[in-house]
């Protein structure tokens, strides 16, 4: 189902990743570089626990407030994330040279289809709520809409291979912009809730006494 | 002398004194508040989860708003993307306006209750990150002033209400003769620098200037206990620390200097902190650090130290001496920051007859609004008794006659609530439904049972 990739752009696509995950790794290292706290209080928990719960139990909605009172709007983050992980991996699948056998080729397609339609949704929500209007800058609607059409770009380009190579630069775009923006949360989602979960847990907040209200 | 207003100091902020308050907000970052100002994504969820939002829902108290005020500066002066295009990142300069911005939203709009880290999707702990920014405001001599004058009494005086030594000794003194008179021991002690003692004691000074009842129950349970405690005469008394708030460590540390000080000059064993919710948090996790060493005592909360009497069968209390509805409210410092959620909800099931849980509770709770040092800023206060609106909306769910508070900030602000909203409650710390409920030698203790 697949085309074949012109040689150009599929090597664009590998510099774009180099680049991605070089910047990325650069910006990771510079937040590291700022040093981590000696404690000196001793501990009333397990900063380790902490961590685990904050990955697990913490994310879901009986244990978060916010996830309950919008249950649409985490769904949609859920389906647009996983919309995200197939189209990458069926990029990585691409780079490598594998083609995806029908049945598969279909599950990814429909999954990014459907994670596009939530990420559209998530740009309407997010274009016609006062607070979240007011919260957003240039590149909240930049990010999503290069990460929509990369993700959406993605599975129509499975059903309809002539879209290949409008995909692969939607690819390029996409993995050029990850580190200058929010698209950074994919590195700094993990340190920030590994960070979280780790004070909370030094302290003994975490994991839950008793979860939810 | 005439003192410059914050509005008239910001308008006279030179470049210098501003390079300096970036210089600082820079040296309270660490790797994990670099990772917290990286990773907002402004999906806006946080926004419900905030007290200040949920009563009065505009954009300025989302907290995701008031993150990117701090967020825009770093970006602008920390990152290459805010350098090089800060208009696609939303980068701003650390400039008069922004310094608006920060005290607006971290001392204004913020009671640093944390609620927002636990329903941040990304997991961002945003009182972290203000707690810097507080302290560039610090910086640069920008402190609400009445809250700077609550430090300032404490370094002065040795306690944030600037009650002098004789008043203290003589209120101490006073509430020793009740004692007596309460429990008909005419042993019965408040020590006053007893050295050696097991425990030193510290309170509130809103205790000994607005509430001796709460010192003297707590003074009662120690009877009851056999407890070998003293308080302390001199500075080290005093369980406060608002230097928590205006986020001035070098202050704040000086605060806690009194603490270790006297356990030291009484040589006790263990530092109890009574019920204070920011005065435990203050002592208890950031005291060490702002020291920057580990205390060669033990701290503990009182409330801790009150299971344990229960527990241990030390004192016997009987529910049916409080046989009203009784609720509870988790202080932010003491629960969610502090980890202490558990003992004070396995006290009052045996000391109360009936016990309502309020919702949400524990970590989750709502903050009564007096936090972050709110209660001591005047120019905030109509948002202060707004933002109330939500414990007070919690606290009329339950339906409880009573509700108890393990710390005196959060007592004044639910006694301002109680009459604002017209919740009709009485407002108790724990130490007080104990020590109603204590079964003294040879009284018989009735057959009630504490709701589970």
């Amino acid at each position: 189902m697949s085309a074949a990739v012109p040689q150009p752009l599929h090597l664009a696509v590998l510099a774009a990743a180099a680049w991605a995950v070089g910047a990325l790794a650069f910006a990771w290292r510079r937040a590291r570089s700022f040093g981590r706290r000696v404690l000196f209080a001793p501990p009333a928990g397990d900063p380790a626990a902490g961590v685990r719960y904050a990955f697990t139990a913490a994310l879901l909605p009986q244990a978060k407030e916010s996830v309950r009172l919008h249950l649409p709007s985490y769904a949609a983050g859920v389906l647009f994330h996983l919309g995200a992980f197939a189209a990458l991996g069926r990029l990585a699948a691409t780079m490598a040279g594998l083609e995806l056998p029908p049945g598969p080729a279909w599950a990814v397609a429909s999954i990014a289809l459907l994670g596009a339609a939530a990420g559209l949704a998530l740009l309407a929500r997010r274009a016609i709520t006062p607070h979240l209007r007011g919260l957003s800058t240039l590149d909240d609607y930049l990010a999503n809409v290069l990460t929509t059409s990369f993700v959406g770009l993605g599975g129509a380009a499975l059903l309809h291979p002539p879209l290949e190579p409008a995909w692969l630069v939607a690819a390029v775009l996409l993995l050029v912009y990850v580190p200058v923006g929010k698209i950074r949360h994919c590195v700094f989602f993990f340190s920030a809730r590994a960070a979280m979960g780790a004070f909370f847990g030094y302290r003994g907040t975490f994991p839950s006494a008793r979860q939810g209200g | 002398m005439t003192v410059a207003s914050i509005e008239e100091r910001i308008e006279t902020l030179t470049e210098e004194q501003l390079r300096h308050g970036l210089a600082v907000f820079r040296a309270k970052l660490r790797a994990p508040e670099a990772a917290y100002l990286n990773a907002c994504v402004h999906c806006g969820l946080c926004a419900d989860s905030c007290h200040y939002y949920r009563t009065e829902p505009v954009l300025d108290n989302v907290p995701a708003h008031k993150l990117d005020h701090v967020a825009a500066a770093f970006k602008r002066h920390f990152t290459a993307a805010g350098r090089l295009a800060p208009g696609l990142v939303g980068a701003r300069p650390f400039d008069r306006t922004m310094v608006r911005a920060w005290l607006d939203a971290v001392f204004g709009r913020c009671t640093l209750c944390g609620r927002c880290a636990l329903n941040c999707t990304i997991g961002i702990g945003l009182p972290r990150v203000f707690r810097a920014a507080r302290a560039a405001l610090a910086a640069m001599d920008l402190v609400p002033d009445d809250l700077q004058a609550t430090v300032d009494n404490s370094l002065e005086h040795g306690n944030n209400m600037a009650i002098t030594r004789k008043e203290w000794v003589e209120t101490v003194q006073w509430l020793e003769e009740e004692l007596q008179m309460e429990t008909g021991d005419p042993g019965a002690r408040l020590p006053l620098d007893k050295h050696g003692a097991k425990i030193l004691f510290t309170v509130n000074p809103r205790e000994p200037k607005f509430f001796p009842l709460s010192l003297l129950a707590s003074a009662k349970v120690f009877w009851a206990a056999g407890e070998d405690w003293t308080l302390a005469s001199d500075p080290g008394w005093d369980l406060t620390n608002y230097g928590l708030f205006n986020c001035n460590d070098e202050q704040a540390g000086r605060i806690t200097r009194n603490l270790v000080d006297a356990m030291e000059r009484l040589g006790c064993q263990t530092l109890v902190i009574g019920e204070c919710g920011h005065g435990f948090g203050a002592a208890r996790w950031e005291g060490p650090e702002w020291l920057q060493t580990r205390y060669p005592f033990e701290l503990r909360s009182v409330l801790e130290l009150l299971e344990e009497y229960i527990e241990s069968g030390r004192i016997t209390v009987d529910p049916s001496r409080n046989p009203q509805l009784v609720t509870l409210h988790d202080p932010c410092n003491l629960v969610r920051h502090g980890g202490v959620s558990e003992p004070q909800r396995r006290v009052l099931r045996r000391c109360v007859a009936h016990f309502v849980e309020m919702t949400p509770s524990r970590e989750h709770n709502f903050c009564c609004g007096g936090g972050g040092g709110q209660l001591a800023m005047a120019q905030y206060k109509d948002r202060r008794i707004r933002a109330g609106g939500m414990k007070a909306q919690q606290i009329r769910a339950t339906g409880a006659e009573i509700v108890v508070a393990p710390c005196h900030n959060c007592i004044d602000q639910l006694m301002e609530l109680n009459k604002e909203y017209g919740l009709g409650i009485q407002i108790r710390t724990v130490a007080e439904m104990v020590a109603a409920a204590l079964v003294t030698v040879g009284e018989p203790a009735a057959e009630g049972k504490a709701t589970p």
